[in-house]
């Protein structure tokens, strides 16, 4: 979680995740475990005035499995991550 | 006999630093841009820029106007500050004791080393040698420290000048009065006068200068006639704390810079080396996002070892660093002596709880590594994008 002595690292860094969507782009499927419900979606688009612009694509989901998860969908990027929201 | 004294310089030194990193500007016309919010002078320039016409201390629209196609590179106070220590700690290492003047001028007494080298002109030599070719250092040697100074100014690169006592006179006739710590109009008033070598001016009666130039000419008079004699003092060995704290990416605003500023105090104040003695000057500097770097240094009022206290000195230079930050630095440049404490009747609340918790820190460091303890730092908590809310930031014990 700490880098090297003296460096400061970010907290709740996103994570890569394996999502499959459906037809509407809403995660079906979250590191090979089926989402049972959506819970709420929202967006985040931000610092579009910089090199590093942010178009993130975020949902709340409940899996199978009972857990709550945070993904995005990274629209510069074009691939997905898990983060705590 | 009064010992020699000797004057090791190196001029435009705080450009020279600056042009570490971009060394083909050494050639073109160049000059240190003046620092962020103060009077708009030049500071050193490079030779292609002196042949421009361009002098240090010339305002910046001349400057422009004199020669447009003049670079400006922005000051690197706390990379001249860090290079600055190291030539002195070189110079100490060779035994001699200094006392630094300003970056890129410092004196010394030789008579510690003279045997040691072998004279006057070995030592100088000596000196030369551990700064090492690559600042072009030049010494000089008198018995006052404005002759060390000024035969400093005419020696070549790598030279040493002495000048025996009975020669001071005869070689400070000629020189220029720009030797001198005197104001443009001084300079200028000095010409009309018909006034302009070292000769001249120490050949006036000291009462008709003090009357026309004021304090100000009577010191310049008397550093013409060689200047009062006094003993070098070596400076205090210097502390070696520093806390350094470098950002994922460039950071401006205060909060975060105040709250980065409290996680390096607490790291400096749990320095072992440190062993309960007070902070008597502190330096805090800043790598910034351009390339240049920002420094203050503080002397508290009174050598203390309190969070709060040193918080509420330092802090509100914070809001003087002129462009988003890359690294802080905090560095303990003095510690004081005593490392007394007053111990309370009665133990404050909380005290047995904080020392437990800190045990337990020491324990998780202990087994798992020295990086194994952060604090978490809020630096933006209304930022929409979750990584950028909070840093972990090592924490010392």
């Amino acid at each position: 979680m700490v880098s090297a002595r003296g460096t400061a690292a970010r907290l709740n860094a996103p994570r890569p995740a394996l999502v499959e969507t459906n037809v509407g782009g809403e995660p079906r499927l979250v590191n090979r475990e089926l989402v049972t419900v959506v819970r709420e979606e929202w967006r985040v688009v931000d610092r579009w005035w910089t090199e590093e612009p942010v178009d993130r694509r975020y949902f709340e989901v409940v899996l199978e499995s009972g857990r709550n998860v945070c993904v995005y969908r990274d629209g510069e990027r074009a691939c997905w991550f898990t983060q705590r929201a | 006999m009064f010992p020699v004294i000797a004057c090791l310089l190196i001029p435009g030194f705080e450009l020279r630093v600056a042009l570490r990193s971009r060394p083909r500007l050494a050639v073109v016309p160049a000059a240190l841009a003046p620092e962020p919010g103060r009077e708009p002078l030049l500071g050193p320039v490079t030779a292609a820029a002196e042949a421009a016409g361009v002098t240090a201390g010339m305002r910046l629209g001349e400057a422009l106007a004199t020669c447009p196609e003049l670079v400006l590179v922005d000051p690197d106070p706390a990379g001249a500050e860090r290079e600055w220590e190291g030539v002195l700690r070189r110079l100490e290492d060779a035994g001699f004791g200094v006392e630094p003047v300003e970056p890129g001028v410092v004196v010394f007494e030789t008579r510690g080393v003279e045997r040691l080298y072998g004279g006057v002109e070995a030592a100088l030599t000596k000196a030369l040698a551990s700064v090492g070719p690559a600042w072009d250092p030049r010494a000089g040697a008198g018995q006052r420290r404005f002759v060390a100074l000024a035969a400093a100014s005419v020696a070549r690169p790598g030279q040493a000048v002495i000048v025996e006592g009975e020669e001071e006179r005869t070689f400070l006739e000629p020189l220029p009065l720009s030797l001198l710590p005197l104001e443009e109009e001084r300079y200028a008033e000095l010409e009309g006068l018909g006034v302009r070598t070292l000769g001249a001016l120490a050949a006036l009666p000291g009462g008709a200068v003090a009357e026309r130039l004021g304090l100000e000419g009577k010191r310049a008079w008397s550093l013409a006639r060689g200047g009062e004699r006094r003993r070098v003092r070596g400076r205090s060995p210097a502390a070696e704390l520093v806390e350094a704290l470098s950002f994922p990416e460039a950071v401006a605003n205060e909060l975060t810079l105040r709250r980065a500023f409290g996680a390096l105090l607490d790291r400096l104040l749990a320095r072992p080396e440190r062993a309960g003695r007070p902070f008597r000057k502190l330096g805090l500097s800043a790598r910034l996002v351009g390339g240049g770097s920002w420094r203050r240094t503080v002397t508290l009022r009174e050598a203390t070892g309190e969070r709060g206290r040193i918080r509420s000195a330092l802090g509100p230079k914070l809001v003087e660093i002129p462009s988003p930050v890359v690294e802080l630095r905090l560095e303990a440049v003095e510690l004081a002596e005593h490392a007394g404490q007053q111990l309370a009747l009665v133990a404050p609340e909380g005290e047995e709880a904080d020392l437990r918790l800190r045990e337990g820190l020491r324990q998780v460091r202990a087994s798992a590594g020295g990086s194994a303890v952060g604090a978490v730092v809020e630096v933006a908590p209304w930022s929409r994008i979750p990584e950028t809310r909070a840093l972990v930031v090592p924490r010392d014990v």
